[in-house]
C-alpha cells in the first residue's frame, strides 16, 4: 500500500518535511514516493499528511490511481466550470 | 515657488515626518528612535524613501499552509507578486549569494524581503537559515519577511534574533465568515481543516501574531487585499482593529483576478476593483491609519527601486562569475546611503518650510483635481509619456499636494515594428488615466496629446524636470486661475 505523486505536482516543497515515512524525496521533474517507505501515515496520523497539506488537485494518488483530492475538492472551483473556461481561453 | 505638501513638519527628530510616506510624528510618538530610524530609508514603507533606495526579494520558501481563493500555486503568490510569472526558487545558500551580489552591486539596496510563492514561516528552515546568515553576513541589510499569518506566533521569538524588523501579515478580514469566502482551507495540527473552521483559527493566529510582535518591538505591517463584494465592506474594520493593536501600517491592495491565473477568483469571475473604488476605500480607512499607497505588489524575486526590476541582471548563473567583496561593497553603501539620507534629509526640510509658506498663503476654494505625473523617480517629472509604464496619480486642492496611488499601463510605444498595436494600447493608457484632469510628463507626442485632449485630460509638458508636489501645485493655480475650476463653498468642503 502507498501513495503515488505524479506530474502535476508543482514542486512546492510542502509534503516532504512532513512525512513521518520519510517517503517523499524531489526527484528531477517533481517530487515522488519511495512506495517502499510509504505507510500511508497508518500507524502516525489519521490522515496521510501529503495528500493533507497538498495544494495540487489530482497530485497524488492512491494504490487504485483515485485522486485523494479530487478536482474541485481543493479550490471549490466546480470542474464543469473550470472546463468551460479553460475551453473559452484556448478559443482565443 | 511655493511647495504645498499636507502635513510637512520639519524633521526636528530627524524622523519622517510626512504624512504622505505613511508615518506622521503622532503615529511614530510610540516607537522608538531605533524603529523610528529604520522606516526613513525603507523604500517600501516611506513615500520619499523609495525615490532613492532600492529594495529586492528572495524566493527561498515555495510551501505554503493555506490557500487563498486568489491563489494558483501553480505559478506565484498572487498576492505579493504578479501572477502568471514563476520566480526564480532560490535555496538559502544561492539566496544569500544573490543578495550579497545584489547589494554591491546596486548600493542603494537597503532591504531584503522573503515573501512568496509559498509562506515564508511555513518553510521555517529555509528562511531562518537565509536570514540567521544574512544577519551576520551583512550585517548593513534589512531584512523583512510577509507571511499570512498561520505559523506567526511559534517563529516571533526566532524573528526577533535576526536582523528584522519589520514583518508583514496579509490581513483579509477578523470575521470568519468573511474568511470562509477567501480561504477554501487551512493545515493546521496535521489535518487539513476547511471553511469558516479553517478560516477563524487562521484569524485567531494572525491577530496573536500582530500582538506578539508589536510586544517585541518589531514593526508591523498589514496587507489586504481588496475583494470587492467579499471584504470591501469589512476591510475599514479590519484596518481600525490592526492599528488599534500596533500595527504601523495597513496596505490595501486590488485584487488580481484574471481567468488565465487558473485562480478561484480568477475562473469564477469574481471582479477586482476599479483604481476609484480602491481609493475610496484606501481614503476612508486612512481616518483610522496612514495609508501606504506606493506599494507595487512586486514579484517574489524583483531587485531594484520601486516599479522595476533588474533581476534579470542577477540570474543565477550570472552571480555564480561575480567575485564580491563584500567588506569593500559594505563600505561603499554606507558612504552612498549617508549622502542619500542627507540629499533626502534637505529635501525634506525644504518641503516642510515650503509647507509653512504655503499654510500662511491666502486659501484658494476650488475644487479638487487629480493630476497624473510620468516619473523615472527622484521625486521628479522626468518621464516621456510614451515611455511611463506606470503614472503616479496625485491630488491637488487648497489644502495643497497628496500622492493618492499609482497606476500601470502598457508601454504604447515599443518601436516601429509594434506600431501597428499603437493606437489600441494608447487608448488603453488613455483609460489608465480616467479620474484625471492633467497629465504632467517631460514630453508628449502629437498623437497622444489630441488624444488625452480629447479625453478632456490636459497634456502638460512644461515642468520637465520639476519637483512633482511643485509642479502639480503650480498647474492647479494656473487651472484656477483660467476659471476651470469651479468654487467649492467652505461648507462642501468641510464634509469633503
Ligand atoms: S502517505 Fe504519509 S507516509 Fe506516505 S508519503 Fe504521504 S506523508 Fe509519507
Ligand atoms: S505538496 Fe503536492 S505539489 Fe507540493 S511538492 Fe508535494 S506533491 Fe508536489
Ligand atoms: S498565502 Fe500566498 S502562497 Fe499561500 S495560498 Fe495565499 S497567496 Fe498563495
Amino acid at each position: 500500500m502507498s501513495l503515488k505523486i505524479i506530474e502535476s505536482c508543482v514542486n512546492c516543497y510542502a509534503c516532504e518535511p512532513l512525512c513521518p515515512s520519510k517517503a517523499i524525496y524531489m526527484s528531477k521533474t517533481h517530487f515522488k514516493i519511495n512506495a517502499k517507505k510509504c505507510t500511508e501515515c497508518e500507524d502516525d496520523f489519521a490522515e496521510p499528511q501529503c495528500a493533507s497539506i497538498c495544494p495540487i488537485e489530482g497530485a497524488i494518488l492512491d494504490a487504485l490511481n483515485v485522486p485523494l483530492n479530487p478536482p474541485g475538492s481543493l479550490t471549490g472551483i466546480p470542474p464543469e466550470r473550470m472546463a468551460e473556461v479553460m475551453a473559452e481561453l484556448q478559443a482565443h | 515657488m511655493e511647495l504645498p505638501v499636507l502635513n510637512e513638519k520639519p524633521a526636528a527628530t530627524g524622523g519622517c515626518s510626512a504624512s504622505s510616506c505613511g508615518t506622521t510624528d503622532d503615529q511614530l510618538s510610540h516607537l522608538s528612535d531605533d524603529i523610528r530610524e529604520k522606516v526613513q530609508n525603507h523604500p517600501c514603507y516611506s513615500e520619499d524613501a523609495h525615490h532613492y533606495f532600492a529594495r529586492m526579494h528572495v524566493a527561498v520558501a515555495p510551501a505554503c499552509n493555506i490557500q487563498c481563493h486568489y491563489c494558483n500555486r501553480k505559478y506565484d503568490c498572487a498576492n505579493e507578486s504578479r501572477p502568471g510569472v514563476v520566480s526564480e526558487l532560490l535555496t538559502p545558500d544561492q539566496a544569500v549569494k544573490k543578495t550579497m551580489a545584489v547589494a554591491a552591486n546596486i548600493p542603494q539596496m537597503t532591504v531584503l524581503g522573503i515573501a512568496g510563492p509559498g509562506d515564508p514561516l511555513a518553510n521555517p528552515e529555509r528562511t531562518f537559515e537565509t536570514f540567521r546568515r544574512l544577519s551576520e553576513e551583512a550585517p548593513d541589510i534589512k531584512l523583512c519577511v510577509s507571511t499570512n499569518g498561520l505559523a506567526l506566533p511559534a517563529a516571533v521569538e526566532e524573528l526577533s534574533k535576526h536582523n528584522i524588523d519589520h514583518v508583514t501579515i496579509t490581513i483579509n478580514c477578523v470575521d470568519p465568515e468573511v474568511g470562509a469566502k477567501i480561504y477554501p482551507w487551512i493545515f493546521w495540527e496535521n489535518r487539513r481543516i476547511k471553511g469558516k473552521k479553517g478560516a477563524k483559527i487562521l484569524i485567531e493566529q494572525q491577530q496573536k501574531g500582530l500582538e506578539m510582535l508589536v510586544a517585541k518591538g518589531i514593526l508591523v505591517k498589514v496587507n489586504s487585499v481588496m475583494i470587492p463584494g467579499v471584504n470591501d465592506k469589512h476591510l475599514a474594520e479590519v484596518s481600525k482593529i490592526v492599528k488599534e493593536k500596533g500595527a504601523f501600517l495597513h496596505n490595501v491592495m486590488p485584487l488580481i483576478a484574471e481567468a488565465e491565473h487558473g485562480t478561484f477568483y480568477g475562473v469564477m469571475g469574481q471582479r477586482g476593483p476599479n483604481p476609484e473604488e480602491l481609493q475610496a476605500l484606501q481614503d476612508s480607512c486612512s481616518g483610522d491609519m496612514n495609508m501606504m499607497r506606493h506599494c507595487r505588489q512586486c514579484r517574489a524575486d524583483a531587485v531594484g527601486m520601486l516599479g522595476e526590476d533588474r533581476g534579470d541582471e542577477f540570474t543565477m548563473d550570472k552571480i555564480e562569475t561575480m567575485e564580491i567583496d563584500y567588506q569593500a561593497a559594505m563600505e561603499k553603501r554606507k558612504v552612498i546611503h549617508q549622502a542619500i539620507t542627507e540629499e533626502m534629509n534637505s529635501k525634506r526640510a525644504a518641503k516642510a518650510t515650503a509647507a509653512e509658506q504655503f499654510a500662511a498663503e491666502e486659501k484658494l476654494t476650488t475644487r479638487p483635481v487629480l493630476m497624473a505625473v510620468a516619473t523615472s523617480g527622484q521625486g521628479l517629472i522626468n518621464m516621456h509619456f510614451g515611455h511611463a509604464k506606470e503614472f503616479l496619480i496625485y491630488e491637488a486642492s487648497p489644502e495643497g499636494v497628496r500622492f493618492i496611488s499609482h497606476r500601470k499601463t502598457e508601454l504604447y510605444c515599443s518601436g516601429d515594428s509594434a506600431c501597428g498595436e499603437a493606437e489600441t494600447a494608447l487608448q488603453r493608457t488613455i483609460r489608465t488615466l480616467e479620474g484625471c484632469e492633467a497629465v504632467l510628463c517631460s514630453k508628449v507626442g502629437y498623437e497622444p496629446w489630441d488624444m488625452l485632449e480629447q479625453a478632456g485630460i490636459a497634456p502638460n509638458g512644461e515642468h520637465a524636470m520639476e519637483p512633482i508636489e511643485e509642479a502639480v501645485m503650480a498647474v492647479y493655480k494656473e487651472m484656477a486661475a483660467a476659471g476651470k475650476l469651479e468654487e467649492v463653498s467652505d461648507q462642501q468642503r468641510a464634509s469633503a
